[in-house]
């Protein structure tokens, strides 16, 4: 049966109000730590230190009280990429990397598919990583409002706007963009609507057919860029309106502080990344 | 027609984003009728769930334990039922209707239904120039024209065209007259009065404007907070001005001064809710 409810299954950038300790973070604090561990998560690449983080990431989303079911339907639509990546590491990867302290193994050959102990290791380790980054990118999100997340970039672009980063703008074209995935979410939920209405076949494509025609897309393309264009041109309006300039000398109603809590988290982050990152080639496996 | 009722709704749940910490209750157990050749008229405020109630008509949203909707003798929680062919006749026409067009030319475009049922050219273009005609478009002038050149009411105008051509027995209009000119506004639902009486045409009106109402439906539904709070004929409801309050909502204009005039010590004979019986019944007053 078709289901237009497009927003339910959109789990990443959600926010989930909720009065955790992660939720009551400084949004800086947040945005450092993800960052430490995301760097954390792309330089692993043994199977133990994998584990270690993905632990740690749930660790963080039960410590944040959101339902693990919640957490994990973001990695569903995110399925179909992780299983074509994997097939393709699997099969062409075989001489490209080999773990380290050991040597390349060949478990499978086959003509030109060779598939080694280095590729499964990659396969594994690659899908693992692929769903730390979901968990993290949902985490961040579902516990800090849009704001929140705004005024940090902000905060910790600007250093960076003496060497001409227009930290502001940026932050600023990034809260747009977030803002409008929600709106367009719905909007399309509208248009999917209104056309099954008048006979499109919308939700009866096979599960598992990804390519579909561009005329069938059209019928929802279309209409939904034109509306993004009309939303995009109404804010130039309500901006302008508002004679919005943005950057220098301007305040803001919502002033961060740095309290005893982020000190302690920003540490942990800070260490604990650190620690992963020095230590990643000592992981036994 | 004495057989069972057209659409029929009964103890209809619904919850919008169901299994996240987001829920949403639209509807708490919401049972209704409607009948071929009716008008019926679904009113209440902002949030009541009348919306979510019409998008069960035609299968955007099936039913769930223990909710049935019942379309054409068709149960709509089987998952087998041929929804496309619910939908053919069942036509629903949207808020803003105009931002559903995609084609480029103004007669593709309401060809779109047509061509999905798998109708033969001459058909189609029988079916267009009906549909073009029935809302007051020149079929000659208007076919070849691009649909994004036209303006808000003929863009409208257009995708209401979209749905007709399709045939459908049923015509659900979901607050399709918001932002509409009062011209334009009062030409749509002429229109939309002259296909009930000529076709036979069943319309389902979604709206918060009274005196809509009024004018188009023989029958009403008011709902609030997810459930059915009132129903019976326009008048029977709009007899009952603290009641909707309560709701929410109100009266038309005219019934307010009537109820005025009573509320004074004047005699009015019938209430009216229309313009017209309104002036009727002021004449007879001042004339008595």
């Amino acid at each position: 049966m078709e289901d237009f409810e497009l927003l339910r299954h959109i789990t990443i950038g959600q926010y989930l109000p909720g009065d955790s300790v992660v939720h009551r973070l400084d949004p800086r604090t947040k945005l450092s730590v993800f960052l430490f561990i995301t760097l954390a998560v792309t330089f692993s690449l043994s199977y133990t230190a994998n584990i270690v983080l993905l632990l740690v990431t749930l660790w963080l989303v039960l410590f944040s009280g959101i339902s693990l079911r919640y957490i994990f339907s973001a990695v569903k639509p995110a399925l179909p990429i992780i299983i074509v990546l994997a097939i393709l590491q699997l099969l062409f990867y075989g001489d490209a990397y080999t773990p380290y302290g050991m040597t390349t193994q060949t478990l499978f050959q086959w003509g030109w598919i060779h598939v080694t102990n280095g590729s499964v290791q990659l396969v594994i380790v690659s899908a693992l990583r692929f769903v730390e980054l979901l968990f993290l990118t949902s985490l961040l999100t579902n516990t800090t409002t849009l704001t929140g997340i705004t005024h940090g970039m902000a905060d910790m672009l600007r250093p960076f706007s003496r060497i001409g980063l227009p930290a502001h703008e940026l932050s600023l074209v990034a809260t747009i963009a977030l803002r409008f995935v929600p709106l367009l979410a719905e909007q399309l939920e509208v248009i999917m609507k209104a056309q099954a209405s008048r006979g499109a076949d919308i939700a009866h494509r096979g599960k598992l057919q990804f390519v579909t025609t561009a005329r069938q897309v059209a019928v929802l393309i279309v209409p939904l860029f034109i509306d993004a264009f009309r939303r995009a041109e109404d804010l130039i309006l309500a901006m302008e309106a508002r004679c919005y300039v943005g950057g220098r000398g301007r305040s803001s109603f919502v002033r961060l502080r740095f309290g005893r809590i982020d000190y302690v988290a920003y540490a942990c982050g800070l260490f604990f990344s650190v620690a992963m990152l020095v230590f990643r080639k000592r992981f036994p496996f | 027609m004495s057989d069972g009722p057209f659409i029929w709704l009964n103890d209809l749940h619904h919850v919008y984003l169901r299994g996240t910490p987001l829920e949403v209750t639209a509807l708490r157990g919401v049972s209704l009728e409607i009948h071929r050749g009716e008008s019926v008229g679904i009113i209440g405020r902002t949030g009541s769930g009348k919306s979510t109630v019409v998008q069960h008509f035609n299968g955007l949203i099936r039913p769930r334990e223990p909710g049935k909707v019942v379309v054409d003798g068709q149960d709509l929680s089987d998952p087998r039922v041929d929804v496309r062919r619910v939908r053919q006749k069942i036509g629903l026409v949207f808020q803003y209707p105009e931002q559903q067009l995609f084609e480029r030319l103004v007669g593709d475009d309401i060809a779109f239904g047509p061509k999905k049922l798998g109708m033969e050219r001459a058909e189609r273009r029988e079916r267009v120039k009906w549909a073009m005609e029935v809302v007051g478009l020149d079929f000659e002038a208007f076919k070849d024209r691009p649909t994004f050149s036209l303006s808000g009411g003929e863009m409208r105008k257009v995708a209401l065209a979209g749905v007709l051509a399709l045939q459908p027995e049923v015509l659900i209009l979901d607050e399709s007259t918001s932002g509409l000119d009062p011209r334009s506004r009062k030409e749509f639902l002429d229109r939309m009065l002259a296909l009930h009486s000529g076709h036979e045409l069943t319309l389902v009106f979604v709206s918060p404007s009274m005196e809509d109402m009024a004018e188009l439906v023989d029958r009403i539904y008011v709902m609030d907070d997810g459930r059915v709070v009132m129903s019976g004929t326009t008048r029977e409801v709009f007899s009952q001005p603290e009641r909707l309050r309560e709701h929410g909502l109100g009266v038309p204009q005219v019934t307010e001064v009537a109820h005025a005039l009573i509320a004074r010590g004047i005699r009015v004979g019938q209430v009216p809710v229309t313009v017209d019986e309104g002036v009727a019944e002021a004449w007879r007053i001042l004339n008595s």
